[in-house]
């Protein structure tokens, strides 16, 4: 099932087109990564689907339900992480979270045992001083606590891990990972290797419609070219196999950059297979025979260029 | 429980750890003993100040001079008070986004803007209330012979506790109305000199805010009597209600 539909989301500011017709599907436990370029209009994305901006067109549903602006119903299946959190500086984190789930219904009881929870969980447990006096690491770590304080099943975080040192970072991205089971997640960022770590399925926005999307893996694969690289123990070896007969037969392309010869092989009904039947054939053993993979950076530079 | 309750709550806790209550009592204690205390020594600072071999005849002061310096402090100093200790009160939630975590989370915007309203109405009646307190009793023990009309005195601070309210609705209104902090609060400044000039208009001052504040020492002194500013009144008090029931409606739809 999923989570989050967006359907046909067109949104402009004055004569800006930021969406154009966003099209995209969020399926249920998955850590969804949204990747696009400052100003992409992520963030646009993520607030109609809170009900805060209205769109000029296009449907939002959340577990079903659409969304509708001003309106906060479909709300109390979503926790929200806006990207630089901000609180009451004189509270402390034990009475925000109160006040959080006051408004939610939660019972006093549960607000009890949910705020240790949570606060466990985000590693502030034994923080008792004012919120002023927090870093920005530390707000946004009470930021994902507020917003799982009414365990909701989706959770939008806007840029999580943006304005963070890397030991913030790490920590913001183990919490996420943490929840992936109980909570779906969706989180914008620019930080590829972020995405790469914890996200199972991603989607690129450029000048407002996805220009990718899918599970990490069915990415690499469509996106996979026929592509080698092996590395030869010897310059003989290279020299031998680079310049073999067989080997010019085949439609392909050949760059040697000291040992390492890389192939890209424009047909794709031959594979890596032929190149291995090769080397044998010329009893010569590699160091390193590697089927190339398509790097995320180097996909996403390709999408948005 | 219910938003208004538990954002009232949190606009208390707030009011009283940002200094903003604190700020409130002290200032009109001050006012609230000063203004005897003036009434008492003017006659004897100017006399002081006198040229040697001169002489005026200033009148005793009366207990009607110390209630004279109460309206003129809380109409004037009190209300600039009132109004710079407000003035983020709602312009900054905005600005500074605290207030988006909590309206995600299905807080009522409607209850927002009430408990809003009714905390700074908490704290101003508490301030004007202790003021006045402190400058009946101290006016007591100074002018122990002076006898004023009760009920014309109590009618006049509720007058002026009435001017504070539309302000402070006012002020509510225009932070919902344009952005920023001094937005607010120079709509605020622009509609009050805006009333001030219309008073100027003999037929108009029957009708006009200002008047409930301005009349408030001759109300006291009964030199006017009570129904003179009854229109006035009714009038800032239904005006004080539609000022929060547009801010309600424009924050609703407001773009946070």
């Amino acid at each position: 099932m999923s989570i989050l539909e967006i359907k046909d989301l067109q949104m402009s500011f004055g004569g800006n087109h930021v969406l154009q017709g966003l099209n995209m599907t969020v399926p249920e436990h998955s850590v969804f990564g949204f990747v696009g370029r400052n100003g992409a209009g992520k963030t646009t994305t993520m607030k109609i689907v809170l009900g805060l901006l209205r769109p000029r067109s296009g449907i939002v549903t959340v577990c079903g339900e659409q969304v509708i602006y001003g309106a906060t119903k479909t709300n109390r299946h979503v926790g929200f992480l806006p990207d630089v959190p901000e609180f009451y500086g004189y509270m402390r984190p034990k009475e925000y979270l109160r006040l959080c789930g006051e408004i939610t219904g939660l019972s006093s009881g549960q607000i009890r045992a949910k705020s240790e929870e949570l606060l466990e969980l985000v590693g502030l447990g034994d923080v008792n001083r004012k919120i002023s006096g927090f870093s920005r690491g530390m707000k946004q770590r009470l930021g994902i606590a507020q917003a799982l304080l009414n365990e909701p099943r989706l959770l939008i975080c806007d840029e999580p891990t943006s304005a963070l040192d890397p030991i913030g970072r790490k920590q913001v991205l183990d919490i996420l990972s943490a929840i992936r089971g109980k909570t779906t997640v969706v989180f914008s960022t620019h930080i590829l290797s972020d995405v790469e770590r914890i996200c199972d399925h991603i989607a690129v926005l450029e000048r407002g419609k996805l220009v990718l999307s899918g599970t990490l893996g069915e990415i690499q694969k469509e996106h996979r070219r026929n592509s080698f690289s092996i590395r030869f123990a010897t310059d003989q070896d290279a020299l031998e196999f680079s310049q073999s007969e067989e080997l010019k037969e085949l439609n392909i392309n050949l760059e040697l950059d000291e040992r390492i010869l890389t192939i890209v092989i424009e047909d794709h009904s031959i594979g890596g297979q032929g190149l291995i039947d090769l080397l044998s054939q010329k009893q010569i053993v590699p160091e390193k025979f590697e089927a190339m993979e398509p790097t995320l950076e180097s996909l996403f530079t390709e999408v948005v260029r | 429980m219910n938003h208004y309750l538990v954002f009232l709550k949190k606009e208390l806790v707030e009011h009283a750890r940002t200094y903003k209550l604190l700020i409130m009592l002290v200032v009109f204690t001050i006012f609230g003993i000063t203004n005897p205390l003036i009434a008492k020594l003017t006659p004897e600072l100017l006399a002081s100040f006198m040229p040697e071999g001169m002489s005026m005849t200033i009148p005793e002061p009366t207990a009607l001079d110390s209630w004279a310096q109460f309206f003129k402090n809380t109409q004037q100093m009190g209300m600039i008070v009132l109004v710079l200790v407000f003035s983020g009160v709602l312009s900054s939630e905005i600005s500074r986004g605290t207030l988006i975590n909590l309206l995600t989370k299905g807080l009522s915007r409607q209850a927002v803007i009430l408990a809003k309203y009714s905390a700074m109405l908490l704290v101003w009646s508490l301030s004007i209330l202790l003021s006045a307190a402190l400058t009946w009793v101290y006016t007591m023990y100074l002018f122990p012979k002076d006898h004023l009309g009760v009920g014309y005195l109590l009618f006049a601070i509720s007058c002026m506790w009435l001017f504070g309210a539309f302000l402070l609705a006012l002020l509510l209104s225009s932070a919902t109305l344009v952005q920023g902090n001094y937005g607010s609060l120079l709509l605020t400044g622009l509609m009050v000199v805006l009333l001030m000039a219309l008073n100027i208009i003999p037929s108009i001052k029957e009708y006009n805010p200002v008047s409930v504040a301005s009349k408030t020492m001759e109300l006291a002194a009964g030199k006017i009597d009570p129904s003179s500013v009854y229109t006035a009144v009714e009038i800032t008090a239904v005006a004080s209600l539609g000022l929060i029931a547009l801010a309600v409606i424009v924050f609703r739809k407001k773009r946070l």
